[in-house]
């Protein structure tokens, strides 16, 4: 069974000691300005010099690295070409190969739209390498939203692994009594047929026993909860969240100002 | 007036035709800690949820009778109020896993967070209940990552942590092996001797028999004996019912009808057994 199943990597940094809101909403920022700001090369230079900047003001350079060598540029890279070759705009062909061409166009276009992903796809990256899940939740209830509706959030990301392992396990159980589980597609829809019954019915079991576990342990309680960890939210987070919120209606001003 | 009073308990869930408590009369002291054991559907668990308060405010189904816990009645009571005083661990770790929490530090501080345990006594409190139950190294793991008895261990602790004044636990040590049922017998017993009041539905005899204060055989949804853990472990009604008994107790129970076992009272544990059967006036000796 998987040990960690959240990105967070605990670190003494600035990001970490950012309020998990104030992040979120630098995230947003982050977003907004790649895809509204009228300038071309907004979007590139928050992927090369600001994101990587980022990611090492919260000491996760290395691994945010990591993800994206292996996760985000192949994927913007396919994105790129997609949108490079099938996009019909443009007279001036700069590359040919076979019935597939690219113009200037479309090629700026393609070039600045994966920047744009890279940039969604980056600033999440490092916002759930230094933040907490249980943090981020517990924040987000004590700013009001309703309990019940956090837990079915972070309990979702947390279960869903184990009942992947389940449906594992389950499968091979049916396959040790001579269910067929490989080969063509519709023996393989109809070997799920069996698998449905154990899977749901334990689920709903499991659902009973844990409303029951987690009722035991105040889960309803009428007490205004506590959290373990504190969660920090200090002047410069109501600074630096007016700046963030200016630069976001900065942005929006902008591009409707300039169109 | 006793801690925990059940009067003419009679409890039908919504889906089953008869009742599965028939009425049920208990009384059991505070700082009493009582072995509950029978069949299987024999209607232990209902009885923990009656208990604990889910019987019936969270299974729904009739009730009639009266349940009391310290005083006041669970018909009159709120189950958030309830939980308050009552804990419950029940049987699958697994489904007890809060399912919020990266640790097993966070999952057994998630009780305290719910009912507003300011944040350092949290931690001493859990840290406390931690080195109680020895999973103190434990505490960084992901819950998920453990082992069954591991699970039931922290399933336990997140429990204790809330210092309820009645312990219900329904087979707590049913993936334990000898060293870690011995353990949570050892803490649990400490827990009666420091006035928590503890309910206990286990199989393992020898452990009751040396542990606990008082069995009830509960059969059919209803109590078939009472008494001190001797008297109605080695009862011969048990075996006749399709009770789990010590094969130390079948074995003297063999021997007294070949007149090897010469003792008035048959034994539990090995180490009765033992001496029954090798102390002077008595024993296997001819
Ligand atoms: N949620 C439920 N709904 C309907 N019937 C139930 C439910 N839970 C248990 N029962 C029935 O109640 C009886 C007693 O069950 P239980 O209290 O779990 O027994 P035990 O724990 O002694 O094995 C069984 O016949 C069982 O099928
Ligand atoms: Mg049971």
């Amino acid at each position: 069974m998987p040990e960690r199943l959240s990105f967070h990597i605990k670190r003494d940094s600035a990001l970490h000691h950012l309020n998990p809101l104030t992040k979120l909403l630098l995230v947003l920022t982050l977003i907004l300005t790649a895809f509204l700001a009228p300038f071309y090369w907004t979007p590139h230079i928050l992927a090369v010099l600001f994101i990587p900047l980022l990611s090492m003001l919260g000491k996760v350079g290395r691994e945010y690295f990591s993800t994206a060598i292996r996760l985000i540029l192949p994927a913007a890279t396919f994105l790129f070409a997609m949108q490079a070759f099938f996009q019909p705009v443009g007279e001036e062909i700069i590359f040919e190969f076979y019935f597939l061409d690219i113009t200037r166009e479309s090629f700026l276009f393609a070039f600045s739209n994966a920047m744009r992903i890279v940039v969604m796809v980056s600033a999440f990256t490092i916002f759930l390498l230094t933040t907490h899940p249980s943090e981020l939740m517990s924040d987000l209830t004590r700013r009001g939203l309703p309990g019940q509706f956090a837990y079915v959030i972070i309990s979702t990301l947390q279960i869903l692994p184990q009942m992947q392992a389940k449906a594992q396990t389950i499968i091979s159980a049916q396959r040790s009594r001579g269910l067929e589980t490989e080969g063509g597609f519709f023996k393989r829809a109809g070997a799920l047929v069996p698998l449905i019954g154990p899977l749901v019915f334990g689920s709903l079991v499991e659902v009973e026993e844990r409303a029951i576990a987690i009722e035991a342990r105040g889960f309803t309680s009428k007490h205004v909860k506590t959290s373990l960890h504190e969660i920090p939210d200090t002047s410069t987070d109501k600074l630096l969240r007016w700046f963030l919120t200016a630069l976001i209606l900065a942005s929006i001003g902008l591009r409707i100002w300039l169109s | 007036m006793a801690f925990v009073n059940f009067q003419n308990v009679t409890y039908k869930y919504p889906l089953t035709k008869t009742p599965v408590l028939k009425n049920i009369n208990l009384q059991v002291n505070e700082g009493e800690f009582i072995a509950v054991m029978g069949p299987n559907g024999a209607g232990k668990s209902t009885l923990c949820y009656a208990l604990a308060g889910f019987v019936p405010h969270f299974f729904k189904g009739e009730i009639s009778g009266e349940i009391e816990v310290d005083g006041k009645k669970s018909s009159e009571s709120t189950l958030d109020e309830w939980v308050l005083n009552v804990g419950l661990a029940f049987q699958n770790p697994f489904n007890q896993i809060s399912g919020a929490k990266y640790t097993v530090f966070e999952e057994i501080a998630f009780g305290l967070e719910n009912i507003g345990v300011p944040r350092n006594e949290m931690k001493d409190r859990v840290d406390e209940a931690m080195a109680l139950t020895g999973i103190r190294d434990l505490a960084d793991r992901s819950p998920y990552s453990l082992s069954g008895g591991q699970q039931q261990r922290v399933a336990l602790t997140s429990i204790l942590v809330m210092r309820p004044r009645l312990l219900v636990l329904d087979e707590p040590t049913s993936q334990m092996d000898p060293i870690g049922t011995r353990e949570v017998f050892g803490v649990v017993r400490k827990m009666a001797e420091e006035g928590m009041t503890v309910v206990m539905v286990e199989h393992k005899v020898e452990w009751i028999a040396h542990f606990a204060d008082r069995v009830i055989a509960l059969n059919e949804g209803q109590v078939l004996m009472e008494g001190k853990p001797n008297e109605v472990l080695t009862a011969d009604l048990l075996p006749e019912k399709g009770f789990g008994i010590s094969r130390y107790t079948s074995v003297a129970r063999q021997a007294q009808q070949q007149g090897l076992w010469k003792q008035k009272q048959l034994p539990v544990t090995l180490f009765e057994a033992a001496e029954g059967f090798t102390s002077k006036g008595g024993g296997g000796s001819n």
